[in-house]
């Protein structure tokens, strides 16, 4: 509640560090939006999986947290693929409802799984990254913070070179634009999907490792983050990759700023606000020039 | 007499194209219009400017004598103009009797007494026996004939026909054209958008000729088709001049 | 004749209920506790249905309406002594007023599927922050209704009984209302809405007005089921009564059962709600969450294997045995009857 100088300072920080990740985070959904037109809403418990799953290798097999990626990652792939193949392709073609619905059932499923598995307690981890800080004149950025924050830019830096240079970028792009023509060259659709479906999932990895060393794990953590997920694509405007960056920043700069200067848990209206209002009247995102 | 309908400089801009441009014409009651013009000459803009579904760039549409520019679609179906889909817009779920009651919802508080105005009708358009087949189980030809009698329901007094003859064997052709002549021989006014030629030709009492959104001709069939202008435009689409 | 055929349309959903009426001379207190819980869910996933299966707009977030009934009565009753019952009317003022503002922005600037879906669940989630920040409204820990033993004038009861015929009576009211909107023109453009709005625009259905009147109509029901709702817990909290969660449960029943369906939402209710209970009742203790979880294998199920919901599946079986589609009246009966 003070609006000195170092405050906002601070809070600009620690927003962009935590936006960093948020942009990852969305940078999956967004994919997966922008390529097959659907919206998951199990994408916050696919990243609650990856969590629990660095919180597992870290606390019980001792594993770095940041070496956890090269598990988490795949893990992540694969779940996202078998998900798709059980439950999203056989509803490809149905109407959006019923997708929204599906992947609401699914978010109940995992969510309450990991009530029933790991009970509602909020686990955290401290590993020999803890406590590291770094002094720049009056803000305070944890090495954690600043890791995420380092790793989420090159995670989404690799993803961009993917989509741009090789063939599975190819076939992605060719498939979000227009499926028919895909099909038309040679482009076999189903897999594409697939393969996105998988690599938005793998996303969710990289940053349920990364969050991890200054964030918790809980069943009810991907309401939240999913719901910022949804908040940031929105805000980036559906399937755009940069916007998705953008957007990420953003948030995290309006989440930590109204926790600065607005009492309680009240920032987040101030972060559903923004996003009715671009619902309502931007919902093409801030960078489209026009509606899509 | 003021016209039924009165069209004056009717202009409609997407982005930097001009689907609609200038366009001023009327129609008057009693009457069968034919508006013609090759592919993307603007037929169906013009139509969703008219009845509501889009609001005009400039200009301006009287109908009735009443300046209804910009009025939505509801508003002008319940003024008396109602118009078909050139693809046909049918409720999937619901049966062809509710297809046609939400119509006679329009003029008909009671359920009692839409259904009654949609049996008539369904009856009108000769698919009586189809009225318990939900929307989604009717063939192209009945779904024709529903999308004219949804237009129908509503009670108007101008109905605006668009390409309702479009991928119907000459039978049926003839079939619509004879409902059509009824309708308008019991005092219904039609504004008629058609490619088939002969349909046009036979059923126009005046056309109007569009060409890349501006009017180019209008008159009589016999006139249009002696026009250097309009053989013009149809240069190339001789098929439709059959 | 012509009157009586129009209210018989009225007479299975009054004979079901009638019989209803006697199921607690059979029905253990605990039975009880789960006849009133199935009568709950059914009441608000109706009331839901009426704006997601009618008019087609699927709102996640009718817990905002939820919260603004069962927060209006029980902050009323708390502060200023106004019996419930009055409480309930006021709460469904609040979110008539909203359901107005929220299905006018919303359907203003032309919000559908997934995009009406998210800006409904952020205000309700927003409503969650909005709650649990506000003082009087008891912040993050919600508000107690006061405990007065039995006190009809207070809507509080010692026994299960009143409560199971105060909602018996509301579950009613709201299935007669979806029955009255099944033949009658305000039903039949809410379904044109669903179906096909450009189509129903050019056949003089005003899409905008009958699309807010849906979402004020369900608002208004709903919230009058948060008051019931809080009355009979004794309490209510931020994520209790609003926020996606139990959004998403309110929704959820009627989806099983049958979008857009009359008795869809009491069947979904009816066949779920004991299971779910039983699950928690069994295995809640030791697994938290066993009831949602079935919730969300079901939805899953409906989604992939029988998306019309069980009443959908219903018709669609006699339909194939050659019964006409219009007669949705005996398949009700037949659903009816196994409640
Ligand atoms: N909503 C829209 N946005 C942008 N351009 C449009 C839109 N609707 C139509 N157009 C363009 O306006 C022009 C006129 O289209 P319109 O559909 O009115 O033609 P038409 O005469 O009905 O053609 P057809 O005979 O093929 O039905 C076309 O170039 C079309 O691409
Ligand atoms: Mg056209």
């Amino acid at each position: 509640m003070t609006f000195s100088l170092p405050v906002i300072l601070q809070a600009v920080a620690s927003g962009l560090m935590i936006g960093g990740v948020f942009a990852l985070i969305s940078i999956g959904l967004t994919l997966i939006w922008g390529v097959m037109k659907i919206i998951n809403f199990a994408h916050g418990e696919f990243l609650m999986i990856g969590l629990y799953l660095a919180y597992f290798l870290v606390t019980k097999f001792g594993i770095d947290p940041y070496l956890t990626i090269l598990i988490t990652t795949p893990v992540l792939f694969f779940v996202g693929i078998g998900i798709f193949q059980v439950s999203i392709k056989p509803i490809l073609k149905h109407p959006p409802m019923n997708q929204i619905m599906l992947t609401l059932g699914i978010s109940l499923i995992l969510q309450n799984l990991a009530l029933v598995l790991f009970k509602a307690d909020v686990l955290s981890v401290r590993t020999r990254y803890t406590g590291i800080n770094y002094h720049f004149g009056g803000v305070v950025v944890t090495l954690t913070e600043l890791i995420a924050f380092f790793g989420s830019i090159l995670a989404t830096l690799a993803l961009y070179y993917i989509l741009k240079t090789t063939d599975i970028g190819r076939w992605i792009r060719a498939a979000a634009q227009n499926p028919t023509a895909a099909t038309l060259q040679g482009v076999d659709v189903r897999f594409t999907y697939l393969l996105a479906f998988g690599i938005g999932s793998a996303c969710l990895g990289v940053a349920a490792s990364l969050l991890l060393p200054f964030y918790y794990v809980s069943p009810t953590v991907g309401l939240f983050l999913g719901l910022i997920a949804f908040v940031v694509v929105v805000l980036g405007g559906m399937g755009n990759f940069l916007g998705a960056f953008v957007g990420g920043l953003i948030i995290g700069l309006t989440e930590s700023l109204g926790a600065a200067i607005m009492p309680g848990s009240l920032s987040r209206v101030l972060t559903f606000g923004i996003f009715i209002l671009f619902l309502l009247f931007r919902p093409q995102g801030i960078l489209s020039r026009r509606q899509a | 007499m003021t016209p039924l309908l009165e069209v004056k400089n009717l202009t409609k801009v997407f982005g930097g194209l001009t689907a609609v441009g200038d366009l001023t014409f009327h129609v008057d009651r009693g009457e069968i219009v034919g508006l013609i013009g090759p592919n993307g000459a603007g037929k169906t803009t013009c139509f969703n400017l008219l009845a509501g579904a889009m609001t005009p760039t400039s200009g301006s549409v009287h109908f009735k004598g009443e300046d209804v520019t910009g009025r939505k679609s509801h508003q002008m179906c319940k003024l008396g103009l109602t118009r078909t889909f050139q693809v046909v817009q049918p409720f999937p779920d619901i049966t062809a009797l509710e297809n046609v009651m939400i119509g006679a919802f329009v003029r008909h508080g009671s359920t009692g007494a839409a259904e009654r105005k949609a049996r008539e009708v369904l009856d009108v358009v000769g698919i009586a026996h189809k009225a318990d087949t939900l929307g989604r189980d009717l063939t192209l030809m009945e779904l024709k004939r529903l999308e004219i009698g949804k237009g129908l329901a509503t009670e108007p007094d101008l109905l605006l026909l668009d390409e309702v003859a479009a991928g119907l064997t000459p039978v049926e052709i003839d079939d619509i054209l004879t409902l059509v002549r009824r309708l308008n021989s019991e005092g219904m006014t039609f504004l008629v958008v058609e490619h088939v030629m002969k349909v046009i030709m036979n059923l126009s009492h005046r056309i109007v000729v569009l060409n890349f959104g501006s009017q180019i001709a209008e008159g009589t069939p016999a006139e249009i088709s002696k026009n250097p202008a309009v053989l013009d435009a149809y240069l190339g689409e001789e098929e439709y001049v059959a | 004749m012509k009157q009586m055929k129009q209210y018989r349309e009225f007479l299975v959903p009054l004979v079901v209920f009638a019989l209803a009426a006697f199921l607690p001379l059979f029905l253990k207190t605990y039975y009880m506790h789960i006849a009133i819980l199935i009568l709950i869910w059914a009441y608000l996933a109706t009331s839901w249905n009426i704006l997601g299966g009618y008019a087609g707009q699927h709102s996640l977030g009718h817990g905002l309406y939820m919260g603004i009934g069962a927060y209006a009565s029980t902050y009323l009753a708390l502060e200023f002594g106004l019996t419930p019952w009055v409480g309930i009317f006021v709460g469904m003022a609040f979110a008539a007023i909203a359901g107005w503002f929220v299905g006018y922005a919303a359907f203003r600037y032309g919000l559908k599927g997934a995009y009406f879906a998210l800006v409904t669940i952020a205000l309700t989630e927003a409503a969650v922050y909005v709650v649990s920040n506000w003082k009087a409204m008891g912040g993050a820990a919600g508000l107690e209704v006061k405990y007065l033993g039995t006190d009809p004038f207070m809507m509080q009861f010692d026994s299960k009984l009143p409560y199971f015929y105060i909602i018996l009576f509301m579950t009613l009211l709201a299935v007669l209302t979806a029955q009255w909107l099944n033949r009658r023109r305000f039903g039949y453009r809410l379904i044109a809405v669903r179906e096909n709005e450009e189509a129903a625009e050019a056949m003089g259905v005003n899409t905008l007005g009958t699309k807010i009147n849906a979402n004020v109509l369900s608002a208004v029901m709903t919230a009058a089921g948060g008051t019931f709702f809080a009355q009979y817990f004794t309490y209510v909290g931020p994520r209790v009564v609003f926020g996606e969660v139990v959004s998403v449960q309110i929704l959820l029943f009627a989806i099983i059962g049958g979008l857009g369906t009359v008795w869809g939402p009491l069947v979904g209710a009816v066949i779920l709600v004991p299971v779910a209970e039983i699950a928690r009742a069994e295995l809640g203790t030791q697994f938290q969450g066993a009831h949602l979880l079935l919730y969300g294998g079901v939805l899953v199920f409906t989604m992939l294997f029988m998306p019309n919901g069980i009443v959908g599946l219903a018709k669609s079986i006699r339909a194939r045995f050659g019964k006409t589609p219009d007669d949705t009246m005996s398949v009700s009966a037949s659903e009816g009857g196994a409640s």
